[in-house]
């Protein structure tokens, strides 16, 4: 009797420690965080590349987009996070869970356009940089138009 | 009876005409395609926002069959046309409808696009002037009503089309030339040099607000050396 109710216990418990490792709602939060945070270094490429070029300015910006395009954040898409509020109600649409092909091939492209961002990044060149900020933005666009949701 | 040419679309409506087709197939290029050529999606706006006051102000002083008044579609007139009644030269009454509904949709759009943000790192000229929230819904309702210009657009082609085939009356070539074989309609007159620089002027200045020339200038930048290394 004693073993079973240890032996439930422990069930109960390592459920709980699998699903209690994020919750919803901290993961909807860290995923608008990650964009709004790509947001601002998307702003000050283009800042940087429309006014007078810092090079280094232009460096951590890139890095930052670079580092959290490879940090794994698809993880973050957790079953039945199409629905939920972080910040702000999710606009994450349910597409994202329902064609993972398209998803990947979308996800991918912007990783490499990030890495390639990066390294663009470490050689000053500005009209490269700006050149490189288009293909980029362009992958950002490819995900939003179909599984970012409109307001 | 005997046909005479007689002038219909004058020359600054052809112009306003083509010229749209033109920005409006760039601008859905453009923003489609994104990218860079997202800022060249904000200067075509502008743009076609001075088509489109251009217009506005030339059916108010244009020559006779650019006026609003000539062929603004009143009940008794789409009545009449309906019942085949109608033996008018110039936008009929329901091509009057497709042309104000048109008008209507593309400033919209350009309105819309003012106070756009695309969530990557391009903002309408006039951003600043609404909150975060706002702009977001004005860009679902830019998207949104892009796919109603699609189809306005595909029915005024399709009308056009089925006047030509149909009706046997080519409706591009004076849209093109500026003139047409009719019987008993009277030339086209006013909307001269004066009328012209009028309605060039005031889409000048339209343009020159709406792309964010007016708002105040940016702080000035805080000394360089404020910037934290951290």
């Amino acid at each position: 009797m004693k073993s079973k109710l240890l032996l439930a216990l422990l069930a109960v418990s390592l459920s709980a420690t699998a699903n209690a490792q994020v919750k919803p709602e901290d993961a909807i939060k860290w995923r608008q965080s990650a964009y709004a945070t790509m947001g601002w270094s998307m702003s000050r490429i283009k800042a940087n590349v429309e006014g007078t070029y810092n090079k280094d300015d232009v460096i951590k910006a890139a890095n930052v987009i670079q580092a959290i395009a490879n940090s794994g954040m698809g993880a973050l898409y957790l079953p039945g996070t199409d629905k939920g509020t972080g910040w702000e109600a999710t606009r994450a649409k349910a597409e994202i869970w329902t064609d993972k092909e398209k998803l990947g091939k979308v996800a991918m492209a912007f990783n490499k356009e990030a890495n390639e961002m990066a390294k663009v990044a470490a050689t000053g060149d500005a009209a490269a940089v700006k050149e490189q900020m288009g293909k980029l933005g362009g992958t950002c666009k490819g995900c939003h138009d179909d599984f970012k949701a409109k307001k | 009876m005997s046909t005479q040419r007689i002038r219909l679309w004058d020359l600054p409506t052809r112009l306003f005409h083509w010229l749209l087709v033109l920005a409006i197939a760039a601008s859905v290029v453009s923003g489609q395609l994104g990218g860079n050529l997202i800022d060249w999606h904000g200067k075509i706006g502008l743009f076609i926002l001075g088509l489109i006051v251009f217009r506005l102000v030339w059916g108010l002083i244009g020559s006779t069959y650019a006026r609003f008044t000539q062929f603004f579609p009143t009940p008794a007139r789409l009545r009449a046309y309906l019942r085949g009644e109608w033996h008018g030269v110039g936008h009929n009454p329901l091509g009057a409808l497709s042309v104000f509904g048109l008008i209507g949709l593309i400033g919209l759009q350009v309105v819309s696009g003012l106070f756009s943000n695309d969530d990557i790192s391009f903002v309408g000229p006039l951003f600043d002037l609404v909150s975060r929230d706002l702009s977001n819904q004005l860009t679902g309702l830019h998207k949104l009503s892009s796919n109603g210009l699609f189809v306005l657009i595909g029915l005024h082609v399709a009308a056009i089309a089925f006047y030509a085939h149909v009706k046997k009356d080519n409706l591009i070539k004076p849209m093109v030339v500026g003139w047409k074989e009719t019987v008993d309609a009277k030339e086209a007159t006013g909307g001269g040099v004066v009328a012209l620089l009028v309605a060039l002027m005031l889409a000048a200045a339209v343009v020159y607000a709406a792309s964010g020339a007016l708002l105040a200038p940016p702080p000035p930048a805080p000394p360089a050396a404020e910037t934290p290394n951290w």
